[in-house]
């Protein structure tokens, strides 16, 4: 693995039955850039990021993280190994508030579980989520329940959590997805910023954002890789161009 | 004057009142009724183990009665056994149930949803018949008794449970201290961390937070109370018997659980005082009160699923907060108070 | 002693395959409405004392025979209606009012009907000359009406509109909705269904058995254990185990006690919950 990889897998593969989701995927994902991943509904993106946190056991292949195949740890290790994700259809801590799901995604980091100590009097951790709130923009909903967000709202929340866990490749999946022009700049904003120190990942299917951030570009296809490269690269690409590019998607 | 104050002065007078219970009620004339009382602390802890892991971390188990009779077992034996003093046996009573939940709950934990319900129960069962083979060692449905030693003894000075006052006072203390406890892990990061998982447990998982070790934690921590309310039923009972170890008792647990509102600090007492001291008002009114009780379950989750602490604090709310006059400001106000209806447990959010 | 451990086989097969119709009856409830009912063992001692008050009220067990499961089929439709489907907004609370269910139902018994056992009359009676014992022949006659049933359940459930109807639902119920199928009445019908089978098996039990209302506490662990250890989609899996765990214990009995066949039992249901909770036979599908 070279420096300047954020993430190395090789020959990742995984099987629904019948149906090969993902089929041997080789590729090395670059630090310090932002790298995008588009493709086709059902191209196998998310199973992808699912393999990757360990959600799903892969039936074949590497993924090398750090120097350390990640291949059979479970989601919570791979969390504490440095890599964050936010899901598809963003989920949240419905029933607590913002304050306090970014709190425990910050207790949880720095391995606090306490069993007689009131989570008050826990100031650094407190400090801490809140500096995370106000990055993403989310202070004026700091008491708020979760469950009451709007979803551009649980959008930002989510990524708060994935921040909150202070790591060093966070996958983003479809982060803009639902949002209004706004809201997508802002968070667009908020993602390039984050980029600057931490590697990204992101699945998107709106073209204009990866076209405006993404830095490298892998395009999947029914659970293989079709082809990798900078904008440029990958619109002359006649492959992709075939199989998938048209007017950009909105959500 | 705020819901909080409100609510911090309501539990000082429960406390009072708790502790003013056998002085004021023989003064009525009722002093049966501190026997009572005592018995609705003990039982109180049964279902705060089960309201632990239903309202707090989500899972619901149908077999804590099987805690409940090891902390039986744990003090009579070893009293039988060893002869060893009241608050040694209360110690290996609580001990032995928390190993038990323990080793059962390595394998029950890695279980959700209706399975775990399902195993809950088998693992209780599975003990409960070897309980009431093992009848040389156990007494079976009969069970063993034993005379409780002193629960003090300063030279000339004997503090026993014969006396009903000196036994309510005990089993008011063990069972304060224990929901003391449950409050301080409650509002930790530990009892967040309960939270996380039953709100979203993917979304624990994808933070970070063993979500299996974290529920076993609970399921050994709700071991201990229930192995607790056994111990003190033992000492109040003066004996132990395989009898209670039936999924009845798990299953009444439970139901004082939701009807006193799971997810809160107090419902528990608050279920099963109601449910006990209607017992005793109905059953010697009518014999077949069971089926009133039955009735009662079944209307509290169809229409009331947050039970008696749900009922309190929606009244709080109601006559406490003032519902600001700005659109803007009431709906940020309505955010904050929104609570979820409730599809995995009901839960009361415990605001600051 | 062969001659012991033979009957208690036979014994276990009789009683295996009337498990096998109740737990099929526990198995579409729970498959179809996510419900663990716990009042299922209950529905069974309903079928018990039914069949023996119709049958001595009447003089004849063939009329309870018709008669209770239909009763049952009534009365599973209205709990339904009235006490299943408003709580189902509480998924994870079904099991407390199906519990509260139970106790209403036992002490209902336990008030109409007195808390004395009693024992039933065989309908027919004598004995047949089976491999070297005398066995009774209504026993015989017990099982083949639950093989009967068996069969009937199950060509119902692939031979009719209705049964197919329940297995789509069962299968995938938002699929189901867009192919119009009414959903919400074929869970109620399910219910019904399940419910008068327990009914019925109750009946078919009854000149077997003591007859009293905690009857259905000792059933109930045995049928979930026929239905997590067959597999909970799989119907033919869970008579397989209905009967192989009936007469295991039989043969163990004879060895040991009937609460250690029934540790061992229970032990081996754990196992399978952790290991496979999807059932011991292929073919399981949920």
């Amino acid at each position: 693995m070279s420096a300047g990889t954020a993430l190395s897998l090789s020959g990742v593969t995984k099987h629904f039955g019948g149906l090969t989701a993902v089929d041997g995927v080789t590729i090395d994902l670059k630090s310090r850039k932002l790298n995008a991943v588009i493709g086709p509904n059902g191209a196998g993106k998310t199973t992808l990021f699912n393999l990757i946190c360990g959600e799903i056991p892969a039936d074949d292949g590497r993924i090398v993280f750090n120097g350390r195949n990640l291949v059979g740890l479970k989601p919570h290790q791979i969390v504490r190994h440095g890599i964050s994700r936010t899901l598809q259809i963003k989920s949240v801590f419905g029933g607590m508030s913002v304050a306090d799901n970014v709190r425990i995604a910050v207790l949880t980091n720095r391995r606090i579980m306490a069993p007689f100590s009131p989570v008050q009097s826990f100031r650094g951790v407190t400090a801490r989520a809140n500096e995370i709130i106000e990055e993403v923009g989310l202070a004026v909903h700091y008491d708020d329940l979760a469950s009451t967000l709007s979803y551009g709202d649980v959008a930002l929340l989510e990524l708060a959590l994935a921040l909150a866990a202070e790591p060093r490749l966070l996958l983003l999946d479809e982060p803009v997805c639902g949002m209004g022009p706004e809201e997508t700049e802002r968070t667009v904003a908020t993602i390039k910023e984050i980029s600057r120190r931490i590697d990204v990942v992101l699945i998107e299917h709106d073209m204009e954002v990866v076209f405006d951030i993404a830095d490298f570009i892998v395009v999947m296809a029914q659970g293989a890789i079709l082809a990798t490269g900078t904008v440029a690269d990958i619109t002359a690409d006649p492959q992709v161009q075939e199989a998938y590019l048209g007017p950009p998607e909105d959500d | 004057m705020t819901a909080a104050y409100a609510r911090a002065l309501a539990i000082a007078v429960l406390i009072v009142a708790l502790l003013a219970v056998p002085f004021v009620l023989p003064a009525f004339g009722a002093t049966f009724w501190v026997s009572i009382a005592t018995e609705i602390l003990i039982w109180s802890l049964l279902a705060a183990s089960v309201n632990l892991l239903l309202g707090y971390v989500g899972l619901l188990s149908f077999g804590q009665a099987l805690y409940f009779g090891i902390g039986m077992y744990g003090v009579a034996l070893s009293i039988n056994a060893w002869n060893v003093g009241f608050w040694p046996a209360l110690a290996i009573g609580i001990v032995a149930a928390s190993v038990m939940a323990l080793l059962t709950g390595v394998f029950a934990v890695r279980l959700t949803w209706h399975y775990f319900a399902i195993i809950t129960v088998v693992f209780s069962l599975i003990f409960y018949f070897a309980a009431m083979s093992m009848k040389g060692v156990t007494g079976g449905d009969d069970g063993v008794s034993f005379s409780p030693p002193p629960v003090l003894k300063l030279g000339e000075l004997e503090l026993t449970l014969v006396d009903a006052t000196t036994q309510y006072y005990v089993v008011l203390g063990v069972v304060l201290a224990c929901y003391v406890l449950t409050a301080l892990i409650v509002n930790s990061p530990l009892g967040l961390a309960f939270k996380a998982i039953r709100e979203n447990d993917r979304r624990a998982a994808l933070i970070g937070i063993n979500v299996y070790r974290t529920r076993l934690i609970a399921f050994v921590i709700a071991g201990a109370l229930a192995g607790t309310s056994g111990a003190l039923f033992a000492f109040f009972g003066r004996y132990a018997s395989a009898s209670y170890m039936f999924y009845h008792v798990s299953g009444e647990a439970v139901v004082w659980a939701i009807v006193g509102g799971a997810g809160s600090l107090l419902g528990p007492l608050f279920g099963a005082g109601a449910l006990i001291v209607f017992r005793e008002l109905v059953s010697t009114l009518w014999e077949h009160y069971l089926i009133a009780v039955g009735a009662i379950t079944i209307c509290v989750v169809m229409f009331a699923p947050r039970g008696l602490a749900g009922a309190w604090n929606d009244a709080l709310r109601l006559a406490f907060t003032r519902i600001p006059d700005e659109p803007a400001r009431r709906d940020a106000f309505d955010r904050r108070n929104a609570s979820e209806g409730g599809e995995a447990a009901a839960i009361i959010e415990e605001k600051r | 002693m062969n001659e012991l451990v033979f009957a208690l086989a036979v014994n276990g097969l009789v009683w295996g395959l009337i498990i096998a119709l109740i737990a099929l009856g526990l198995s579409i409830i729970f498959g179809l409405l996510d419900v663990i009912n716990v009042a299922h063992g209950d529905f069974f001692m309903l079928g018990t004392v039914g069949g023996l008050v119709v049958a001595t009220s009447t003089g004849s067990f063939w009329l309870a025979l018709a008669v209770v499961p239909l009763i049952g089929l009534v009365l599973g439709a209205v709990i339904e209606r009235m006490v299943i489907r408003p709580t189902l907004r509480q998924a994870s609370l079904t099991i407390v009012t199906t519990f509260g269910l139970s106790m209403i139902i036992q002490e209902m018994v336990r008030a109409i009907y007195g808390p004395q056992p009693r024992r039933m009359a065989a309908p027919i009676e004598g004995t047949v000359p089976l491999f070297g014992i005398d066995y009774e022949v209504y026993r015989i006659c017990a099982a083949v009406f639950a093989a009967l049933f068996l069969v009937a359940f199950f060509l119902f459930l692939n031979r009719t509109k209705l049964g197919t109807w329940i297995r789509a639902v069962r299968h995938d119920p938002e699929t189901a909705t867009t192919l119009g199928i009414p959903v919400a009445q074929v869970s109620g019908f399910t219910f019904a269904l399940g419910t008068a089978m327990a009914l019925l098996g109750g009946v078919i039990a009854a000149p077997i058995t003591t007859v009293e209302f905690r009857t259905g506490v000792d059933v109930l662990p045995f049928c979930f254990m026929a239905v997590i250890i067959g597999g909970l989609g799989n119907l033919q899996g869970t008579v397989a185990a209905a009967i192989m765990l009936a007469v295991l214990e039989g043969l163990v009995t004879s060895v040991t006690e009937p609460t250690i066949a029934r540790i061992v039992s229970l032990a081996f249901m754990s196992v399978v919950l952790l290991v496979r909770p999807h059932g011991l036979f292929a073919g399981a599908t949920r």
